[in-house]
C-alpha cells in the first residue's frame, strides 16, 4: 500500500540530491560540459555582497513577521474568541486570504501601494497620516512586503491560536476567576501556558513559509530596489533561470534548505517539549 | 457602563480588522470593474459607471490587443484546472493508501517516513523544481501537464497524507477489527470500511489540495510553457516593462481567486486541520 507513495518520496528525492551535487560543479545552462569544482560556489556565495544581503534581508523579514504577526494572531484569536457573533461572522470572512492565490494578495497589495496614486496613501491622507513610498524604497521596500505577508498570512496563526484558545477546558479558566483572578492573571497564568504549543506550533510554519518566500516579492518587486527585497529563495530562482547559472542557484538554496531545516528541527523539538509541558 | 466599555472596544476592534481583511478584496474588485480613465483617475474613485469591459478582455480578448489581450486566460483556467485536478487525483489514489499503511503503526517506522512527507511542505519548492527543469527537458516533460501533475505531487502528496491520517486516527479500532474478523484485508478494510467513514476527511484533504495546487506559482513559472501556463503565471503577463495593466489584471485575479473563495465559504469545519496538515487539530 506505501509503494507508491514511496516512488513519490524517491521522485523527490533523488532530484533534490541529484541538484545538491551540482551545486558543486560550474554547470551553465549555455555551456555543453561542467566541471567538478568542490566548495567553489559556496566559497563564492559568502564573499558575494548580494548573497549576503539577501541573506540578512531574510532573517530580518522571518523575525519582523514572527515579531509582528504572532502578537496580533493572538490579539484577532481572544477577539473572535469574546462573542460566537463575532467568532461566526470573524472565521467567515477570515480565511479569505488564506486561500487566494498570494501572487492576488501581492498584485493587490502592490496596486494599493503606489506612493502617488495608490488608494492606501489617499486614505492615510485623509485620516491626517502622512504617506509612503512603500515598496518604491529601498528603505521601506521590505517592511511593505511584511504588511502584505501580514495580511495574507496572520489568518493563519489566528485561526490555529483560537482552535487552542477553544480546546482549553473552561474550568480551568473557572476556577482561576473563582480564586480571584482578574482577565490580565488568568491570561497569563492559565491561557497562555496553554497556548504554548500552539504558539510555536504557529511559529513553526511561519518561520519556515517566510524563510522561502517568493510569492509575494517576484510579482510585487522582483527583489528590488537595490536588493532590499531580494531574499534568498528569489535569489536562487534568479541565479538559476535569470542567470543561467542552475549550479550557483542550487549552491543558494541548499544554504537556505539547511538554515530552514535546522530552524524547523530546534521547533519542532520546542513544540513536543511544549505539549510535554502542559500534558 | 463598566460592562459597555469595553464591549465598544471589542466592537471598533473588530471592524478594524474586517476592513484590514476585506478592504484589499473589495478594491480590487472595484478596480475590475472600472475603465481605463477610472483606474488611474486622482482621488481614488469609489464611485464610478462599472464596466464589464476588462473581464471580457481577459476572457475573449479585446481592444488592448497584444499577447494577453486576446482570450488567452481561458487557456490559462483549462491548463490549471487540468493541472491540479490531475495532481490531487494522482495523490488521493497514491496518498489514502499510503495514509492508511502509516496510521496506527501498521509499518515499522510509520512515524519517520510521515514526517519525511511533512518535510516536504516545510522545503523550498525550487530544491526540487531546479533539478526537475534539466530532467524534465531530458525526458520531454517540460510544459506538459504530466510533468506539471507529477510535480506538483510535491505540494498536494503531504496535505493528503497528513489530513487523511488524522481523521484515520480518529476511527474507532473496533470498526477495523470487525472488518479483520469479517475476512477484509488491508484492502478491503481500507475500501469498504474505513474510506466510507473518513469521506468529509478525503474531501477536505483534497478540495485543500487543490486550493494549493491552483494557487502555487513556481512550479508553473518554471516547469510550465506556452501549452500549459496556468493562471498564476497568466496573471503576471499583466505587469509589462512600462506599464501594468491594472485593470486586466485585477479581472484576471478576481477570476483566479473563485474557486479559493467558493471554499472558503463551503470548508470551515476542515480548514484548521488542513492549512497545519493535521498537526494542530
Amino acid at each position: 500500500m506505501l509503494l507508491p507513495a514511496l516512488l513519490l518520496v524517491i521522485g523527490i528525492l533523488v532530484p533534490f540530491v541529484q541538484g545538491v551535487a551540482r551545486s558543486f560543479t560550474n554547470e551553465k545552462s549555455y555551456v555543453q560540459n561542467s566541471a567538478f569544482v568542490g566548495f567553489d560556489n559556496y566559497l563564492a556565495l559568502f564573499t558575494n555582497s548580494t548573497f549576503l544581503v539577501g541573506l540578512g534581508a531574510t532573517i530580518l523579514y522571518v523575525v519582523l513577521v514572527l515579531s509582528i504577526q504572532i502578537p496580533l494572531a493572538l490579539a484577532i484569536a481572544l477577539l473572535l474568541e469574546k462573542t460566537s457573533m463575532m467568532r461566526r461572522l470573524g472565521r467567515n470572512f477570515i480565511v479569505l486570504p488564506l486561500l487566494i492565490p498570494p501572487i492576488v494578495a501581492g498584485l493587490m497589495w502592490k496596486t494599493m501601494m503606489q506612493p502617488s496614486a495608490g488608494v492606501l496613501n489617499y486614505l492615510l491622507n485623509i485620516i491626517g497620516l502622512p504617506g509612503s513610498s512603500w515598496l518604491t524604497n529601498p528603505e521601506t521596500s521590505l517592511v511593505s512586503i511584511v504588511v502584505i505577508d501580514t495580511w495574507a498570512f496572520t489568518s493563519f496563526s489566528a485561526l490555529i491560536l483560537l482552535a487552542g484558545l477553544q480546546a482549553l477546558p473552561e474550568s480551568l479558566r473557572e476556577a482561576a476567576t473563582v480564586d480571584g483572578a482578574g482577565w490580565g492573571q488568568t491570561f497569563r497564568y492559565i491561557s497562555l501556558p496553554w497556548l504554548a504549543p500552539y504558539i510555536v506550533l504557529v511559529a513553526l510554519f511561519r518561520v519556515a513559509d517566510s524563510l522561502k518566500q517568493f510569492d509575494l516579492i517576484w510579482p510585487v518587486t522582483r527583489g528590488g530596489p537595490i536588493n532590499s527585497t531580494r531574499l534568498l529563495h528569489v535569489q536562487g530562482y534568479e541565479e538559476a533561470f535569470r542567470f543561467s547559472s542552475p549550479a550557483m542557484g542550487m549552491a543558494i538554496i541548499f544554504v537556505l534548505w539547511l538554515i530552514i531545516y535546522m530552524a524547523s528541527f530546534l521547533l519542532l523539538r520546542l513544540w513536543r517539549r511544549t505539549i510535554n509541558a502542559v500534558e | 457602563m463598566r460592562n459597555i466599555l469595553p464591549k465598544i472596544g471589542f466592537s471598533i476592534a473588530f471592524a478594524g480588522l474586517a476592513i484590514f481583511i476585506l478592504f484589499p478584496i473589495f478594491w480590487i474588485l472595484l478596480m475590475s470593474l472600472k475603465d481605463y480613465a477610472d483606474v488611474i483617475a486622482y482621488p481614488p474613485k469609489f464611485f464610478f459607471t462599472p464596466t464589464l469591459e476588462n473581464y471580457k478582455d481577459v476572457l475573449f480578448g479585446g481592444a488592448s490587443g497584444g499577447e494577453s489581450g486576446s482570450g488567452e486566460f481561458r487557456e490559462y483556467l483549462v491548463n490549471s484546472f487540468m493541472v491540479s485536478g490531475g495532481a490531487v487525483g494522482l495523490s488521493l489514489l497514491v496518498g489514502i493508501p499510503a495514509a492508511f499503511a502509516l496510521s496506527r503503526d501498521r509499518v515499522k517506522g510509520a512515524d519517520h517516513l510521515a514526517f519525511t512527507f511533512l518535510s516536504f511542505r516545510f522545503a523550498p519548492e525550487l530544491a526540487v523544481i531546479i533539478p526537475l527543469y534539466a530532467i524534465f527537458q531530458q525526458l520531454r516533460l517540460y510544459d506538459s501537464y504530466l510533468g506539471l501533475i507529477l510535480s506538483h505531487q510535491l505540494i498536494t502528496i503531504p496535505l493528503v497524507i497528513w489530513i487523511v491520517r488524522t481523521f484515520l486516527a480518529d476511527v474507532p479500532l473496533e470498526l477495523e477489527e470487525a472488518a479483520q474478523l469479517d475476512g477484509c484485508g488491508p484492502w478491503g478494510v481500507l475500501l469498504r470500511v474505513i474510506a466510507p467513514v473518513i469521506r468529509p476527511g478525503i474531501a477536505s484533504a483534497a478540495i485543500l489540495a487543490f486550493i494549493f495546487s491552483w494557487n502555487n506559482l513556481l512550479m508553473g513559472l518554471v516547469l510550465s510553457g506556452p501549452n500549459t501556463r496556468p493562471v498564476t503565471v497568466g496573471i503576471l503577463q499583466a505587469i509589462g516593462f512600462d506599464q501594468v495593466r491594472w485593470g486586466w489584471m485585477a479581472a484576471a485575479a478576481m477570476i483566479a481567486a473563485v474557486p479559493g473563495m467558493i471554499i472558503a465559504v463551503y470548508l470551515q469545519r476542515h480548514l484548521i486541520r488542513g492549512l497545519t496538515m493535521g498537526v494542530g487539530k
